[in-house]
């Protein structure tokens, strides 16, 4: 019985997700159902259309610069909040967490006048540019970096990286034969959520973007306000089985039901 | 003499691990959050869009303007009834992952995140598929000869509620089930073996221990459900009326930037006051 709710409560949660994959192989060009039939033709169509290419592109290239940094600064915080007792460290840790806490519709609102205001003193304007968008999610990317990654580190016993420095290793080669290793199973956790947080995420980016420079989410956005068929479920598919994946990757680094 | 040396070079390695991430969020948050706070004070003008100056009157045109009323009402009763509604649909599942033992628990849990990161415009357009007039479940009524002709299920408040509620579901069974694994469950089975009944047991012991982390994920759940865009925007139509697409519409159409600005903090301090109110509330009857 508790278990029949379960399932139905399982069902529910993913039902968007199991509809939208049904309707990318209806054979027909509206959505009605039932479809006269079956096809994969609309997985062809989804990739010649142009905006749905050039946002697949955008969006893989803003994510994997933003998870780079993301990561690369995450890593540096985390080992400060792991390894060392010091005042404020508590402050440090709610200041990090913060993009989280905000809005993502007022960030993006917020960056938007924010890079209009310095182009007006500069003349550079990264509200044209992938450069807005990739400052824009190295932020959004942070908080979960530092959170995977001291997660991980929480288990570490720090008493083998001192071990080596007693035994003669600099203060380097311990870092990174000893501890930069240790930490590799939140390092691509860290990596593989902030490529998918950058990926999907819409709230922050739907002011930054300008024609030419459009990522995946708000293509796809642009073309629902027309309508909804065939072709954008196929785009949507072709996202959910990226994202799948790269969930099950990650979920064998760090055991996702421990961090989020 | 050394000591202190030590710990100039201690506090350097600190500093230094921790500024790249504290400048970017410095750099990309507080202070463009700092420039909107300034914004919000400026006055609109139709022809330089934007006058500087010190004026609350983009905060009185809020409360003057009974459209905004609306739009504020709509997203607070939104926002409620989907943090209500996805309580009780994620307690169930969230005390089955607490509990299980299973092999498949981390599996569960994935495909509970999976829905989550897929996006909130992919699960609408999954919605859309389900609510259309020609959709899997008017034509389901239909041949099942409950209704004659199809409902309109888009566009309504109900589509808005349900989108969002699957939005901020998986949110609330990972806070849950966080909250009910810390529960020592020894104390409730004492007071079922001691001849409480299990409503008892339920309503009296363990309802008030997982109560504080309910609390605290109603919170974070409540917010996020206050800042909703694409699935008001795209389950709502472009006219339905909730803060985050009304605050899209004053930067991006209106081109009004001072009233933007006003509008998004506005949301934000409607969203904190609420919560402060509904926490004081439950915490002031508790006692």
């Amino acid at each position: 019985m508790f278990h029949a709710l379960i399932v139905l409560l399982y069902l529910f949660l993913l039902l968007p997700v199991a509809a939208v994959t049904y309707v990318s192989f209806f054979d027909s060009q509206f959505l009605s159902f039932p479809p006269p039939g079956y096809t994969f033709h609309w997985f062809a169509n989804a990739l010649d259309q142009a905006d749905f290419v050039s946002g697949f592109l955008t969006s893989t290239q803003v994510a994997l610069v933003a998870t780079v940094i993301g990561v690369v600064s995450g890593v540096l915080a985390s080992l400060a909040l792991v390894k060392f007792d010091f005042h404020g460290k508590a402050a440090i840790k709610v200041f990090l967490m913060a993009p989280l806490l905000v809005p993502g519709i007022v960030i993006g609102t917020a960056l938007y006048v924010f890079f209009l205001q310095i182009a007006q003193m500069t003349g550079y304007n990264a509200t044209r540019s992938m450069a807005g968008l990739v400052i824009a999610h190295v932020m959004l990317t942070i908080p979960w970096s530092v959170r995977l990654i001291v997660a991980s580190m929480g288990m570490l016993d720090r008493s083998v990286e001192e071990a080596a420095r007693n035994l003669g290793a600099s203060a380097w080669t311990a870092f990174w034969r000893i501890t930069l290793p240790r930490m590799r199973s939140g390092i691509v956790a860290a990596a593989l959520f902030s490529f998918v947080v950058s990926f999907e995420n819409l709230e922050v980016s739907v002011l930054l973007v300008s024609p030419g420079n459009t990522t995946l989410p708000i293509a796809m956005l642009q073309y629902l306000e027309w309508s909804m068929d065939p072709t954008l479920a196929a785009a949507s598919t072709i996202q959910i089985l990226i994202i799948g994946a790269l969930l099950l990757i990650s979920d064998r680094f760090v055991k996702l039901s421990q961090v989020v | 003499m050394a000591m202190s040396n030590l710990n100039a070079r201690r506090i350097g390695s600190v500093a230094g691990l921790l500024s790249p991430a504290t400048l970017l969020v410095l750099g990309s948050l507080v202070l463009p959050m700092l420039t909107l706070l300034r914004y919000s004070f400026n006055a609109y003008d139709p022809i330089v869009l934007m006058r500087e100056t010190f004026t609350l009157e983009n905060y009185l045109r809020f409360l003057a303007e009974p459209y905004f009323h609306e739009v504020i009402l709509t997203t607070l009763a939104v926002a409620l009834v989907s943090t209500c509604g996805s309580s009780i649909l994620g307690f169930p599942i969230a005390y089955f992952l607490a509990r299980t033992q299973s092999r498949f628990k981390s599996l569960l849990v994935v495909l509970v995140i999976f829905p989550l990161l897929v996006g909130n415009v992919v699960r609408a357009a999954g919605w859309i598929a389900l609510f259309g007039s020609r959709g899997v479940i008017n034509v389901t009524l239909m041949k099942l000869g409950l209704i004659s002709q199809p409902i309109e299920i888009m566009y309504t408040d109900f589509a808005v509620i349900i989108g969002t509620l699957s939005v901020v579901l998986p949110f609330m069974i990972l806070t849950l089930q966080g909250v009910i694994e810390n529960v020592d469950f020894s104390i409730v089975d004492a007071a079922l073996n001691l001849g409480a009944s299990r409503a008892k047991a339920f309503t009296r012991i363990f309802l008030p221990m997982i109560m504080p982390g309910v609390l605290a994920g109603f919170v974070l759940i409540f917010i996020l459900c206050m800042n909703a865009y694409a699935t008001p925007y795209l389950l709502g139509g472009p006219g339905y009326k909730m803060m985050a697409p009304a605050l899209y519409d004053q930067i991006s159409s209106a081109a009004n930037w001072p009233f933007g600005s006003a509008l998004a903090f506005i949301l934000m301090a409607v969203t904190v006051i609420s919560t402060l109110l509904v926490t004081r509330l439950t915490t002031r009857r508790r006692r």
